[in-house]
């Protein structure tokens, strides 16, 4: 069916704050009296809180409070397991928890009181290394993890969070099978999300005595209820006012600072705004958890794979309060199945507590991880066995009708077209020169789920606004939103409005991540607007006038005092059976005498459903892609200890302009999706194979096979070495 | 006490003496359009123009600025005409999360004022210092290049 409005290529038309710099983040509210909050963290991994004295501090002119543990509430936060305090209470588990938090009249002096605290510290011992903290008598990081609200039941060791298992068939009977059996061990490292508005907050308590909050906080209403359980408030009291995010890609969903700042309004009676240093981003975010994964596969001669056994170790950190999945792990571990049909599987996921900086979600959580794995562990197999890495891919790729490990069932698979749409644009048969060398790698991502309302008004000047409580991270959601308003009821895209409401509006929704908006924003969007193009026809044939304009329909209805307008709250509980392949192919060049990588091309194929807005879906494709490359190649967190010492983006390295290769897109369109007219989600979609893709690509180039993440030059020139050593 | 020109409108104020220029601009005149990022001079959310020249407002000190002239974001458009880079960003892409782009508009601007037809590589020499996470600068160039035609025409 084609569309009018779906399908156009529209420029962000809401993005004009954006680029006069009206736009107001959360770093940007300021409100009369504001006083600024800033936290003091500690300097050591693992260690007892002897003493706080934060006298000489309190006492310096412009600070108006200090709070430390014992000023604040005894209870524990999280998204979905409760394990952390507000402030380190008697024992401080990583370098970069907060110990004490000052509020003052001027950031800057709020900063200098920080020098001005002292706290003595006993120093404990400490675990660092996921694999040293689950063995017998290692150091505990927390003496009863069970007992916290929200833990799951199963825990082999006091230092397991979560165990996360995908099985399918009987995988030691698979192996039986199997003529050949294949193990590799692979590393992939810390990273921050890298998004360039760090954490920021503002509370303050109005006349009412309600907590207004604005926030870089992309789930508004899981906020309100997670800060309801934090401040010990009943819902009612609190407002989550919603701001544009800076910036989030999996980071931006968990309470981070506010509780104190409300605690710093309370005891001050002033607004407070409390803003991260990029310092403290990197010190106390919530990256991406490392992994050390292995990757056990049994083949036939012909090369069918019939059984497989992955197991990812997550260096969790210190606290397990960032994971907001029911499961406490991250469901990317099912990704060790790769896109392909293993009759006997059994993939697990461990996430573990160390004395190190607490991980979180980041862009499809634990799948960038464990198809480094996978998918590099695949063309290390097809090389064992003498096959082309795409031909082995070929044998085995899911076929409509499988069902995966996590449950879900597929149908529409496009697997086979996605990869040959890939090679076939990226000249994959082409000679290439000495030096240079191409990988490819697949992955898939579902289409996300979860629950959402929209409103939909008739305005008398005859436009719709449109009013949903998600907000504004960047992806272009709003405008995809607006297009599925106005093509349901004939409208100009400049005829419908966004309006954003406050968590006083809705009841619940679930705010935005996990690939879901276009699909649930997008189906509550498309069935209250069907809703208000009922009314809407039912006015006019009232009227007698079939034809009325929408103006004097509503200026009809206003004088009767009446409003047209519809809510609807969608809710997808579980995933539909389709899914949307990726296909990807790095061309690399080595420099022998360096060990530096070059990707000289890249191509991208991708498996999607209606396209709503070409220009933002694509957009989300390449933003993606270049984390994906940040990730392949330069971006780590480097610890030693427990500390990191990689504490600027000058040192923990992003992608810059210079860095982005030549990109081919190709686009298999299928319009199969559970989004308004039959979208999918793409947001997601491009990150996760690139690092494997690069990593088989440098193989190929070079033969070297670099199996922990990131592809730096100093490690190809060393295993370049060691061969020449060996050879 | 500071005499300084922001956006062609002339101030004059007490600032500590350690007071960086962003948040002087940010926070004692309240211009909340120049962005903090990285606060180390990497990023170039910050990016604002002294005395037309580009630099980095979060390493520089608000005394530093003292007689001079300073354009940040909210000076670009023109008796609310939107200057073409910043028509051009919103048009082609340029932007998603909008969090880096008060910087890049500035970078952009001052790389067409000083370049008005820029080739590719001469792009990604003049934004290097602007980092974006969300667009993967492709849409960038694209913008800048957009911008650049239009100012041709
Ligand atoms: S905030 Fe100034 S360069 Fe990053
Ligand atoms: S648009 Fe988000 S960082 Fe550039």
């Amino acid at each position: 069916m084609a569309h009018r409005i779906v399908g156009q290529r529209f420029g962000r038309l809401d993005g004009a704050d954006k680029v006069t710099g009206a736009a107001r983040y959360s770093a940007d509210v300021t409100l009369p009296g504001m006083v600024w909050g800033k936290a003091l963290r500690s300097p050591l991994p693992h260690a007892r809180i002897v003493r706080v004295d934060a006298s000489r501090a309190r006492a310096l002119p412009g600070v108006l409070a200090v709070l430390t543990a014992a000023d604040v509430p005894d209870l524990l936060v999280g998204r979905r397991m409760f394990d952390m305090p507000l402030l380190a209470r008697d024992r401080v588990r990583f370098v970069g928890e907060k110990v004490a938090v000052v509020a003052a009249l001027d950031p800057d002096v709020a900063e200098e009181a920080l020098a001005f605290i002292e706290v003595e510290y006993d120093e404990l011992p400490a675990v660092f290394d996921p694999a040293d903290a689950i063995q017998p008598g290692a150091p505990l990081v927390h003496e009863n993890p069970g007992a916290y609200h929200g833990a799951p039941a199963e825990r082999p060791h006091a230092n397991v969070q979560s165990v996360l298992r995908f099985k399918l068939g009987d995988v030691d009977a698979g192996f039986r099978e199997a003529d050949r059996v294949f193990e590799h061990t692979f590393r992939t490292q810390l990273a921050h999300h890298g998004y360039i508005e760090p954490h920021a907050g503002v509370i303050a308590l109005d006349e009412d005595e309600r907590v207004q909050v604005w926030a870089s906080n992309k789930m508004p209403y899981r906020l309100k209820e997670l800060l309801s359980h934090a401040l010990e408030l009943p819902p009612a009291r609190i407002r989550v006012n919603l701001t544009p995010i800076g910036g989030d890609f999996g980071g931006k969903g968990s309470l981070m600072d506010l509780p104190l700042a409300y605690h710093l309004a309370r005891v001050t009676r002033r607004p407070v705004k409390m803003v991260m240093r990029y310092t403290e981003e990197l010190m106390a975010g919530n990256p991406r958890h490392p992994s050390v994964v292995t990757m056990r596969t049994g083949v036939t001669k012909d090369g069918r794979i019939v059984a497989r056994r992955a197991t990812a170790l997550y260096n969790s950190g210190a606290y397990a309060a960032f994971k907001p999945a029911p499961s406490v792990n991250l469901g990317g571990t099912s990704m060790g199945a790769g896109v392909y049909r293993i009759p006997h599987l059994l993939l697990e996921g461990f996430c573990v507590y160390t004395n190190t900086i607490p991980c979180g979600h980041a862009r499809s959580p634990g799948e960038p991880q464990m198809l480094f794995a996978e998918e590099s562990h695949m063309d290390m197999i097809a090389k064992e066995l003498g096959l082309d890495p795409v031909e082995l891919r070929r044998r085995n790729l899911l076929r409509d009708g499988d069902a995966l490990a996590n449950g879900h069932h597929l149908e529409h698979v496009r697997a086979t077209e996605t990869l040959d749409a890939a090679l076939a644009a990226s000249d994959w048969a082409k000679p290439k020169p000495r030096g240079v060398g191409r990988g490819v790698a697949m992955g898939h991502r579902h289409i996300g789920v979860g629950f959402t309302n929209a409103q939909v008004r008739l305005e008398t000047k005859g436009t719709v606004t449109l009013t949903i409580g998600l907000p504004d991270t960047g992806t272009g959601a709003h405008l995809v939103l607006r297009q599925v308003v106005a093509e349901v009821l004939g409208l100009s895209i400049d005829e419908v409005q966004i309006e954003l409401a406050t968590t006083d509006l809705f009841e619940t929704d679930s705010g935005v991540g996990g690939s879901r908006v276009t699909h649930t924003g997008g189906r509550a969007a498309f069935h209250a607007a069907e809703k208000l193009k009922e009314q809407i026809h039912a006015e006019a044939t009232k009227l007698g006038t079939p034809d009325a304009s929408f103006a004097t329909i509503a200026q009809a209805a206003a004088r009767e005092g009446r409003t047209l307008e519809a809510v609807h709250f969608y809710d997808a509980k579980s995933h539909a059976a389709v899914t949307s392949f990726t296909a990807q192919v790095a061309e690399v060049a080595v420099d022998p005498a360096t060990g530096q990588v070059t990707v000289l091309r890249f191509t991208t194929a991708h498996d999607v459903g209606t396209i709503i807005n070409p220009l933002g879906h694509q957009g989300q494709i390449e933003g993606g892609l270049i984390q994906g490359l940040g990730f392949a190649l330069m971006e780590e967190l480097q610890t030693a200890e427990g500390r990191i010492s990689t504490l600027s983006l000058g040192d923990f390295k992003l992608p810059t302009i210079r860095d982005i290769p030549p990109l081919t897109t190709v686009i298999v369109e299928d319009a199969v999706g559970p989004g308004p007219f039959r979208a999918k989600a793409i947001g997601e979609g491009s990150i996760s194979p690139v690092a494997p893709a690069i990593a088989n690509a440098v193989a190929d180039a070079c033969g070297v096979r670099i199996v922990d993440l990131p592809i730096t030059a100093e490690k190809v020139y060393f295993a370049l070495q060691d061969r020449k050593g060996r050879s | 006490m500071i005499r300084l020109t922001v956006n062609g409108q002339a101030h004059e104020l007490d600032v500590p003496s350690y007071r960086t220029l962003l948040d002087c601009l940010r926070y004692d005149l309240g211009l909340t359009g120049s962005k903090e990022g990285c606060g180390v001079g990497v990023c170039g959310a910050c990016t604002v123009l002294l005395d037309g020249k580009m630099i980095s407002s979060c390493i520089a000190l608000a005394v530093f600025a003292d007689g001079r002239e300073v354009t940040t974001v909210e000076g670009l458009a023109e008796d609310e005409r939107l200057h073409p880079v910043q028509q051009a960003f919103m048009d082609a892409g340029g932007f998603q999360c909008g969090i880096c782009t008060p910087g890049q508009v500035v970078a952009a601007k001052a790389l067409l004022d000083a370049i008005p037809h820029p080739s590719e590589a001469e792009i990604k020499e003049w934004m290097l210092g602007n980092l974006c996470r969300c667009t993967g600068y492709y849409k960038i160039v694209e913008s800048i290049q957009a911008a650049a035609g239009q100012a041709r025409a």
